[in-house]
Order: structure tokens, then sequence, then C-alpha cells
């Protein structure tokens, strides 16, 4: 029931244009970089799906994080604008259901941005590489892996949300990590296992250094370990209120 | 019988006592007027009932049950309205008592019934942003009546309404209890409101409970004590300006 009563607080919020915006200007990006360095991209060996990964996955899952901090924001700012966050603690239903419905949703939508992203890429890969046949296990694959290294960073920038009243407070916070983070090192072991940071991991790369498990493994932690991080504090506001 | 009883209940933050040892007893059926200055700790009261946040000492019964263990199922019962009227901006007032309705698991007929209450169905697709102040109040109001729960817990429910406004929503909350079988705690800032539409009166002042019975025992009181009778303002005023005396304090 709670995905329902959130998913209804998002009309007209223009949360759903913007993931297909944010989205669609993802899966742009590999169409436009292939029609200009076509060339140079079919010159190298190697998977042409893992080529393109590595050579367009740094911007598409920066869009993908950005439009996710929108998203989150978005989320709250309806319910701080007009106190509608107020009215649902005063009726029989547990706040934490409520969080969590709005992260199912944000993890479906970043889900749909993914899969978008991930065909567009194979398509690419399938009309520029000559003799490519797309390897459908590893596109699923692939996607999967990219979903479950950003679901950390989905599910902590809900809960930075949910604590701040100020959009704009929890935004900046959001745009400071997503700099601050992109910076580490990727091949860093412990330091790509961040939020913010694991997102940009690529499954290709991650198969390549024997790392996937660990990533998703660790990123499956994050992302229950801040839900529950968001459960304790939102029983902490309501009893120090 | 008592509907709502509260047993000492305090609520302090910091060194600020919002609340001290109160003990309110709350006839079912009836409307009761909580009376108090600003800052008297009538909204404090109102937020522990909901569980809106937590008693430092002391416990309170709603409808028999006890918080925090029934905090759920008190909410099922009760309606409220607290400070300020609480809606999604960008949703319809029809869609924010739509899901209302769903969280309490209603029938969609009781969105109509409320809209209907505080004469709202002219504008029930207009988004709840774009509602004046008096119509967010009656959004706010509806929000609290859908269902027609047996309790309801109403803080300020006529700021921001015109005179015909309050007339009506006076008029409304003063038929609930004979109507639906409920009971009333109403906060106001108008005394001659409250006087006009509470069976029972409670006059809270720096978070203590100077006086809690019906309207002639206010009176009755007040005589013996050398206070004016001849409206409930100036018995409040009286009342208050000597617990502050007593206090040491200025009005």
């Amino acid at each position: 029931m709670s995905l329902v009563i959130e998913s209804r607080k998002l009309k007209r919020t223009g949360y759903l244009p913007a993931f297909l915006a944010g989205g669609a200007l993802a899966a742009a990006f590999p169409v436009v970089y292939m029609m200009a360095k076509a060339e140079e991209m079919t010159s190298l060996s190697g998977n042409p799906l893992a080529i393109l990964m590595s050579a367009n996955w740094q911007m598409m899952a920066m869009l993908n994080v950005l439009v996710s901090i929108c998203g989150a924001c978005m989320m709250y700012h309806t319910e701080y604008a007009d106190n509608g966050m107020q009215k649902m603690s005063a009726l029989p239903v547990r706040q934490g259901n409520l969080f969590f419905g709005k992260f199912v949703i944000a993890a479906l939508v970043l889900s749909a941005m993914v899969v978008l992203e991930t065909a567009v890429l194979a398509g690419c890969a399938e009309y520029w590489f000559p003799g490519y046949v797309l390897d459908r296990a590893e596109a699923v694959k692939t996607a999967g892996f990219q979903i479950a290294v950003t679901l950390p960073t989905v599910m902590l920038m809900l809960v930075i949300a949910s604590a701040c009243r100020n959009m704009w407070i929890s935004l900046g916070i959001g745009v400071i990590l997503v700099f601050t983070l992109s910076v580490f090192p990727q091949d860093n072991e412990v330091l790509s296992l961040f939020p913010f940071a694991s997102p940009y991991q690529t499954f290709a790369a991650a198969v390549e250094n024997g790392r996937a498990p660990l990533f998703v493994t660790a990123c499956g932690i994050e992302t229950v370990l801040f839900g529950i991080v968001e459960v304790i504090y939102l029983k902490v506001r309501r009893w120090s209120a | 019988m008592y509907i709502i009883e509260t047993q000492n209940l305090t609520k302090t933050y910091g060194d600020f006592t919002a609340v001290s040892r109160l003990n309110l007893h709350i006839r079912k059926g009836s409307v009761y007027g909580f009376l108090g200055p600003n800052g008297a700790g009538k909204s404090t009261t109102m937020k522990l009932f909901l569980g809106l946040t937590r008693p430092t000492d002391g416990s309170f019964q709603i409808d028999g049950k006890t918080y925090p263990l029934d905090r759920v199922s008190i909410l099922k019962e009760v309606g409220s309205f607290i400070e300020a009227p609480a809606f999604y901006g960008n949703l319809t007032g029809e869609e924010n008592l739509d899901i209302i309705r769903k969280i309490l698991g209603l029938p969609k007929s009781c969105v109509d019934d409320a809209l209907e209450l505080v004469g709202l169905t002219e504008f029930r697709k207009r988004l709840a942003k774009k509602y004046s102040l008096g119509m967010k109040q009656r959004l706010g109001l509806a929000g609290a009546l859908i269902g027609r729960p047996p309790i309801l817990i109403l803080d300020e429910p006529t700021n921001g309404l015109d005179p015909v406004g309050i007339h009506e929503i006076r008029t409304l909350i003063r038929s609930l209890p004979r109507k639906y079988d409920c009971t009333v705690l109403v906060s106001s800032h108008l005394l001659p409101e409250v006087e006009l539409m509470a069976d029972d009166i409670g006059i809270l002042n720096h978070g203590r409970l100077l006086f809690e019975g019906t309207m002639e025992d206010l009176k009755r009181s007040a005589g013996t004590a050398g206070f004016p009778t001849d409206n409930l303002e100036d018995t409040f005023l009286a009342v208050i300006d000597e617990d502050n005396r007593r206090r040491g304090g200025a009005l």
C-alpha cells in the first residue's frame, strides 16, 4: 500500500519526466560518442559492450546519480513544502514503510534508466561493431550489476533528503558528495565501494578484476545498512521531537 | 466516562517545561475547549496525544488505549488537525483526502462526505496549493473528519477563516457529538467561539491546568474568587492574570 500512496504523492511533481529525460540524455551519450569516434573505438580489441561501457559509463553513471539525487530531493520536498509529512505522522502508518515505499520507487525508476541505457549501449555495439552478436545474458548481468552498485547511493540520498527540510541543503550535500567521491581512485578496493563512488564501476572491469561478487555483496550490505540507519533516525526524530 | 484521560502528563524541553503534571478528563461525546495563551502547552498536549512527541513523564489513555503501546490503534480512532493545515500542494483537495482514505482503509465515498462536510465539494479538483488560506484550513479539517472518527483533536481550527467560515465550522463542531457520537478536543484563541461550542473547558497556563470543568463550574469558581463572570474572555484573562501574578511574572 505504501508504494501506491508514495506513487500518488509524486503526481505533478515532474519526478517521472525528470527520470525519463535523464535516462534519455544518458542513453544518447554513447550514440553521440560513437558518431564522433566510431573509427577509433571499432579498432580496439575486446568485447564491444565492454569497450562502450568503459568509454561512456563514467558520464552515464554521473547522470544517473545526479537524477537520483534530484529525485530524492523532489520526493521529500513534496513532503516538507506544505507539511504533508506532518499529516502522515498523525495517521496510522509507519514512517519507515513510507520511506521504503519511496526507495522502491526510486530503485524502479533507476532500473528503468539503466535498462534503457544498457539497451542503447548494446544497440550501439551491434550497429557499429561488424559481426558482433549480442549476448543477452551478458547484457542482463551488466544492467543488474550497474543497478546493484547504484542502489546504496539512491538509499543514502533518500536518507539525506529525509533529514533536510530545505531541499537545497540536501541537493547541495548530494552534489558535493558526487564530486568529492567521483575523484576517488576507481582502482582502490576500499574507496570504490563507497556510495557515490561505486556507481562508476563497470561490470566488465569488475569481472576482469574478480571483484564483481565483492561489489554486489558490499553494495547490498550498504543498502540494507542505510535503510536501518533511516529507521533508527526516524525513531530518534520522533522521540526527540 | 472519560474517553481521554491523562495522569501527571509532563513534557520538558531541556530546562523549559511545556506541559506540567497535567490531569485532563475529557468526557465521551463532549466538546472540550482547550484554552490558554500562546506557549501555554495546548499544542504540545495535542501532539502528545498523537504520538508526535514523547511525554517526559506521566501517562495518558485514549479510549482505554495506552501510549506508546497502542499508538497506531489510537491514531486509527483520532482525526486530527494540528497547528496548520498539512497537505500535498501538488495534489487536488480530493487527491489529498484520497491518500488519507487509503491509509485509513475507508470506502471511497468517505472523500465526498468529508468534502461535503467542510463545503469544499465545488473545489475538489483544484490543486491544494492554489487554495485560499480558508480553503486550506477546511481541507485540513476534512482530513481530520474523514471517516467520521470517534475522537477529533483540533488545534485552532478556525484560524484564517472569515466570520462566515468561523460560524460554519463552529456549527459543524458543535453538531458532531450529537450527529456522529464523537468527542472533540478543540483549542482556540477565540474565547467567544469556545464559549459557544464547548461543553467543558480546560484552562492552561505555563503548562499547568488552572481550571477544568463546565462553563457553569468556571463561573461559580470565578465568582467565588472574585473574578468577573460576565463573559468567558474576562474570566479567562482574570484567571491567567492571577496565575501569572502568583508565579511572579507579568501578563
